[in-house]
């Protein structure tokens, strides 16, 4: 039984016959995995853990086969059951930590804030808690940064306090959206090696969100490449970075500097990802695709069960069997 | 070969205010920063946020005065240019920003903002103009019809584009370029990398490339400047600092680089905490506290930025890591 399971998900802004920004994903989480959701701007990856926590407001409708987490459906509930389960069990780290924190508040009132509001605690169990989570999260000095405002703090020690903050509910799911895009390198592999850590110790399962292929071949086991709002390739890691099967994951990875080492020009895809208005009536890579035949101009492909992964394409790559 | 670009021991400091009653503070932001870069070269700049990377931007640009140190562009001292002088010399050295989205006038149609560098620049008459912007549009992948278009209408990738032919219009010897691609996604940034390279064959352009990505970084650049707190730790070719970086903070950098293959066997080389107070750099090296082989020397006597074997290094040891 997967902890977390997504049929079928649509997301829209707009009437019901406005174009999907998620169109028909499905997905499903186990317990303890990391999985990795990669895509450009716009291609729906945050959005969809946006409508998995219920954090999309009119004018966005979700519609979904199913959405269950840990045996609630997540359509269901009502707001005050949701609140219970969002933050505890299901928890989130943002892209932009100085952003995530209230400036207003210390860093201790904001951690113990949430050990009341989901596990109870007061007053001294409560700070000491939220020491710990600080220790936890390797943060220096950490009976001093209780008290500490977030504009008093770095970048990298301020996405420590939120992911302490993620963390205190002991979350049987955490979902990281582009954890460590405004930090600096040396930064960031530290971050990922907390989050990792982090994950292995309590057992958690993990999505992270990101753009970065490289983040996610050291650290994913599992990835699921969006494009236009759709799944296109859901493989293994050294697989699918070997072997990619559709021409998107292909290209995604041409485009990265470090593949291309010692040519002259980066391998590139012409164009830009279809817009809202400009949805092709086929395959929704056929105007970029370079395999493009005419089949996938008519016609959308499904996503099919494929030799080394789960793919959207009618002529997958890298098929033959070695 | 000529030498378009000139450093020698570029400094900037800051005085920073504490307050009604103490002293100012000085901050240290660019600390003897020393290099030549040929026609057609490229030289990028890498480092972490404070670094002193875009004070040095904006001291090769002109836009700020160097406290100290001296400046050549062109073969034209900076320093003590008369005004008809700087005038030519702003015309020498153009600039792209990180953001494109920042760095181009909203309600300024695109035409217009392409022909102003002319317009203040050239005698040119509005009909030559217009030629000159239509040609270098096509140059940078722009359709005729978008001259009358509004920066909105633009996607990022595009918006880039556009400051990078705005930049190009006088044909300047000097490009800096702070961080252009940042902002992008991979397969959009892989196609602004490929126009900066097409200009530079097409012009002969001396480029300086600031950015925190290395592998980026690895595609574009000649020479490499690695520099920590304001000051150069490492410049040299560019596939000697990365076949065998010598200097501690550069194989750090490298090593927390995340990496589409990775390799199991080789250890990540972790360098604990952040970088220091530039109010209050640590004595000696600015990277000890963080260094993993930092000696008593090392706490004491700043090492001087030496000349070893192709490049040069400012590391007491360097010679170790030959």
């Amino acid at each position: 039984m997967s902890l977390l399971q997504i049929k079928n998900l649509n997301v829209r802004f707009g009437d019901a016959n406005a174009v999907p920004v998620v169109d028909g994903l499905d997905l499903s989480v186990s317990e303890g995995e990391v999985l990795a959701i990669v895509g450009e701007s716009g291609s729906g990856k945050s959005v969809t853990m946006m409508a998995l926590m219920g954090l999309i407001d009119a004018p966005g409708r979700i519609s979904a086969d199913a959405l269950t987490f840990d045996g609630h459906n997540m359509l269901k509930l009502s707001g005050r059951q949701r609140r219970r389960v969002v933050g505890k069990d299901m928890a989130m780290v943002f892209q932009d930590p100085m952003t995530a924190l209230n400036p207003s508040y210390t860093v201790g009132f904001q951690i113990e804030e949430v050990l009341r509001q989901h596990l109870g605690l007061r007053g001294k169990a409560a700070r000491q808690r939220a020491l710990e989570l600080l220790r936890k999260v390797e943060i220096p000095a950490p009976e001093s940064r209780l008290d500490a405002y977030p504009h008093q703090l770095s970048g990298g020690m301020s996405q420590r306090v939120a992911i302490a903050m993620a963390i205190a509910g002991e979350p049987k799911l955490l979902i990281a959206d582009e954890p460590t895009t405004a930090l600096d390198v040396t930064i960031q592999a530290q971050i990922m090696e907390l989050l990792l850590n982090l994950q292995k110790e309590q057992n958690m399962a993990l999505i992270l969100i990101t753009h970065d292929l490289a983040v996610v071949a050291e650290t994913a086991r599992r990835v699921c490449v969006m494009y236009a709002g759709q799944a296109v390739e859901i493989g293994q890691v050294p697989e699918l970075f070997d072997v990619p099967a559709h021409p998107y994951s292909e290209a995604l990875l041409a485009a990265i500097p470090e593949h291309s080492e010692g040519a002259e020009r980066l391998a590139t895809l012409p164009g830009i990802v279809p817009g809202r208005y400009d949805r092709p009536q086929g395959c929704l890579l056929s105007p970029r695709c370079p395999y493009v035949q005419d089949h996938c101009r008519q016609q959308r492909p499904p996503l099919d069960p494929q030799v080394h992964s789960l793919v959207r394409c009618f002529y997958p790559l890298n098929q033959e069997v070695a | 070969m000529t030498v378009v670009l000139t450093a020698r021991e570029l400094t900037r400091h800051y005085e920073v205010s504490r307050g009604l009653f103490k002293g100012h503070a000085l901050v240290r932001a660019l600390n003897g920063v020393s290099f030549e870069l040929e026609a057609g070269k490229t030289l990028a700049v890498v480092g972490e946020s404070g670094c002193g990377k875009s004070t040095l931007a904006r001291a090769l640009t002109l836009i700020e005065e160097p406290s100290s140190g001296s400046l050549k562009i062109a073969g034209q001292e900076v320093a003590g240019a008369n005004k008809a002088e700087r005038k030519q010399l702003r015309k020498d050295v153009q600039m792209v920003f990180q953001s494109p989205y920042a760095s181009l006038n909203p309600r300024q149609k695109i035409g217009d903002q392409l022909a102003e560098p002319l317009l203040i620049n050239t005698d040119l008459s509005k009909a030559e103009r217009r030629e000159k912007v239509q040609a270098m549009m096509q140059q940078v992948g722009l359709r005729p019809e978008h001259y009358q278009r509004y920066p909105h209408m633009f996607s990022g990738g595009q918006r880039q584009r556009i400051a990078l032919a705005r930049a190009m219009m006088l044909q300047p010897k000097v490009l800096v370029a702070d961080e252009p691609t940042s902002a992008l996604d991979v397969s959009i940034q892989a196609q602004v990398l490929n126009l900066f390279m097409d200009l530079q064959q097409e012009f002969n352009t001396a480029y300086v490339f600031i950015s925190h990505n290395l592998a980026v970084v690895r595609h574009v650049a000649d020479d490499v400047l690695v520099m920590y707190l304001g000051r150069p730790a490492e410049m040299g070719p560019k596939d000697d600092i990365y076949s065998k970086p010598l200097h501690p903070y550069t194989q750090a950098l490298l090593s927390a680089t995340p990496t589409i293959h990775p390799d199991p066997l080789k250890p990540k080389i972790k360098i604990a905490g952040e970088l220091p107070n530039p109010l209050d750099p640590p004595p000696g090296c600015a990277f000890h506290k963080r260094c993993p082989y930092a000696t008593e020397r090392c706490a004491s006597e700043e090492p001087a930025f030496r000349p070893v074997g192709t490049r040069q290094v400012a590391c007491h040891y360097a010679e170790q890591f030959l």
